[in-house]
């Protein structure tokens, strides 16, 4: 059986999926978190059920990407059931995308999730008038008490549930054709091309129906509220002093996840440094003595301490703080009360979500541009993510060249916010467009413990997955091509190399690394006897090239090809241009 | 009136869209439309967005996207 869930942003969807299924899918506190269909399955006494989580939509007759994949789940994959996930406290304006599900012929579901929260809003809802209304089941529910998960499942095993399938009779659903909702009389002054979707009469049908209907379900009770939590939210909400207070939160997670990092390498390093003395003895013992045990005895130690000691470190904290800044609801006052400093940029606040997920993984941060209105927002995005952004890996690796060779991290630091301001400028200004800044925000929460360590979880998986692995190969790779000799080919490019950036040939190739995976670079750098001067301008270089592997293939699906090669054109040139710079500026 | 004039605290009731088709149907999704009441919340300075909450949510509009709502008070 395959259940379509469906919903308005930030309903809690995954959450109800979660509670409902014991997977583990993204859930956070901002408009937009799943760009995706996601999957979840159930058992269910010997029958298995596949839910397709989609990604939260306000219609789905509208001009966004989020409509377009619902659409196409709904009209493509021999859907069963609905369930659409209504945010209690805001009934009408989800019914209005109830009316739509109720047009197509598939059976829904209605699943109230918040209900714990109707108390301290003052409001009750007869879910059973609410059913007879709209003919179809409805359910109460809470994803943060369990409320409405038996009934739920018992729903599931009745008969009238337990026949939907795919197997027995026809084809379901119809095709959702996007002119059912636009059909445009072409007298109106709206406009006068049919090319973007218009409101229509059957809109304003549905929004007057859920208007009704949400009033006839509804009645208000004496309010419980919840006074501290709703008198921070209306400080966090104040222009002035809210922006001061959400820049001193940023301020002090950054102190914290470089106070976490400075903190736990010490003890981490005593801990490790027996067992990479233990392999790099045992691979010497077993190997047989020649180049090969030369490699991978030095490789394989420092390709395991490394993650372990300074990128660990780095990604956990990281995507603590993120949690924890998105779980509460205060990821999206920051896209707000940034919302000036984006417009310089000629993006809108929003973009402040991408940008600081990407300092955790770059590669979900490229999906999560989708946020922004148009294509020409989310390359100027990506490509400031690319270029400009260090990610959690990153930082932890950047961190440890500069303790090492005692770089400047200021001198780092001041020339990556310049090329992001250049950058930011010069793009902008080449695709001016229309300012359209409409940003839902939702009410601030205390962080779940279960939602927090989901995410950090998910977050962290990469560690092992990808960051381990690939830095264990990458180390080999280097290390076999420093014992070999093969790097001093590029000696005979020393003087071009000193000449325009003033550091060493191999260091250069380090730069040049970057285009596997920017934070394999330092490895090369870390064995190199470097002056603070050069340490600076390589680094410096490093952080500000290419985007990783990963990212390149996510910016090709996101954005196509020709976008990536512009971003890597721009990614050379700002590497170089800025390594020539520091090498004329920056004193011997 | 336009929304753009109105002061945190103050009531009204959303009379036009002086833009058309997708930045209408934007709107719509999120409950303002023609005949709804709004209420502002906040402004931002430096010709910041403004915040209103319509219905039972909260939702931040940039100065451009402000401008093109006409209101009447109450």
């Amino acid at each position: 059986m395959k259940i379509a869930v469906v919903g308005n942003p930030n309903v809690g969807k995954s959450s109800v999926l979660n509670t409902i299924t014991g997977s583990q899918l993204f859930a956070s506190n901002y408009v937009g978190t799943s760009l995706e269909i996601e999957k979840a399955q159930l058992s269910l006494e010997s029958r298995s059920i596949e839910f397709f989580d989609s990604p939260g939509i306000y219609s789905l007759y509208s001009d966004t990407k989020e409509s377009e994949i619902t659409r196409n789940l709904l009209s493509h994959r021999d859907i069963d059931l609905m369930i659409q996930i209504v945010d209690a406290t805001n009934l009408e304006r989800n019914l209005v995308l109830s009316y739509e599900l109720l047009d197509l012929d598939i059976p829904l579901l209605l699943i109230i999730n918040q209900v714990d929260r109707l108390n301290e809003k003052g409001i009750q809802i007869n879910a059973q008038e609410l059913s007879s209304l709209l003919k179809c089941y409805v359910i109460p529910f809470s994803a943060a008490t369990g409320e409405g998960k038996e009934t739920f499942l018992s729903l599931m095993k009745n008969e009238a549930f337990s026949s939907l399938s795919k197997d027995e009779g026809g084809p379901k659903g119809k095709q959702i054709i996007l002119e059912d909702g636009w059909i445009c009389k072409g007298n109106c002054k709206a406009c006068s091309l049919r090319v973007e979707p218009c409101l229509t009469d059957a809109d304003y049908e549905r929004a007057q129906k859920a208007k009704q209907t949400s009033g006839r379900v509804i009645s208000i009770i004496t309010a419980e509220p919840k006074p501290w939590l709703n008198k921070v939210e209306k400080f966090v909400d104040q222009p002035i002093l809210g922006t001061i207070l959400l820049l001193g939160i940023a301020y002090l997670g950054f102190i914290i996840l470089l106070q976490f990092i400075g903190l736990s390498e010490g003890p981490l390093n005593a801990l490790l440094e027996p067992v990479s003395l233990w392999i790099e003895q045992t691979l010497l013992a077993i190997l047989p003595s020649g180049m090969i045990a030369v490699v991978l005895s030095k490789a394989v130690p420092e390709g395991l301490i490394i993650p372990f000691t300074i990128i660990m470190p780095a990604m956990i904290m990281v995507s603590l703080l993120m949690a924890m800044v998105e779980d509460t609801g205060l990821l999206p006052r920051y896209s707000v009360a940034l919302e000036r400093v984006g417009r310089f940029f000629g993006v809108s606040g929003q973009a402040i979500i991408p940008l600081s997920l990407g300092f955790g993984c770059r590669t979900p941060a490229v999906i999560a541009t989708r946020l922004l209105p148009n294509d020409s927002q989310r390359f100027i995005i990506t490509t400031i993510l690319s270029i400009v952004i260090p990610c959690a890996a990153t930082i932890g690796i950047m961190a440890m060249v500069i303790a090492e060779f005692h770089a400047s991290l200021l001198v780092m630091v001041v020339s990556m916010l310049v090329v992001m301001v250049v950058l930011g400028l010069l793009l902008s200004r080449m695709m001016p467009q229309e300012e359209v800044f409409i940003y839902e925000l939702p009410p601030l929460r205390v962080p779940q413990a279960k939602n927090v360590w989901n995410k950090v979880k998910i977050r962290f998986s990469g560690f092992f997955s990808e960051v381990l692995p690939l830095l264990l190969l990458m180390s080999i790779v280097i290390r076999a091509l420093m014992e070999s000799g093969l790097l001093e080919v590029f000696a005979s490019l020393e003087h071009i190399t000193r000449l325009l950036f003033g550091i060493q040939a191999e260091a250069f190739v380090a730069v040049l690394i970057t285009i596997f995976q920017r934070y394999l670079a330092p490895l090369v750098l870390l064995n190199l006897p470097l002056t603070p001067r050069e340490a600076t301008i390589a680094i410096t270089m490093i952080g500000l090239s290419l985007p990783c592997l990963p990212v390149m293939v996510m910016t090709v699906r996101e954005l196509g090809m020709k976008s990536l090669l512009k971003i890597l054109g721009m990614g050379f040139a700002t590497s170089f241009t800025v390594g020539i710079i520091l090498n004329i500026i920056l004193p011997m | 009136m336009k929304l753009i004039e109105m002061k945190p605290g103050d009531k009204a009731q959303i009379s036009s869209i002086l833009k058309g088709g997708n930045f209408q149907r934007k709107m719509f999704e999120m409950g303002i439309m023609p005949g709804v009441q709004i209420e502002l919340i906040a402004r931002h300075p430096f010709r910041g967005p403004l915040l209103i909450k319509v219905g039972q949510s909260q939702v931040a509009l940039g100065r451009g996207v402000a401008a093109a709502l006409d209101v009447e008070a109450k």
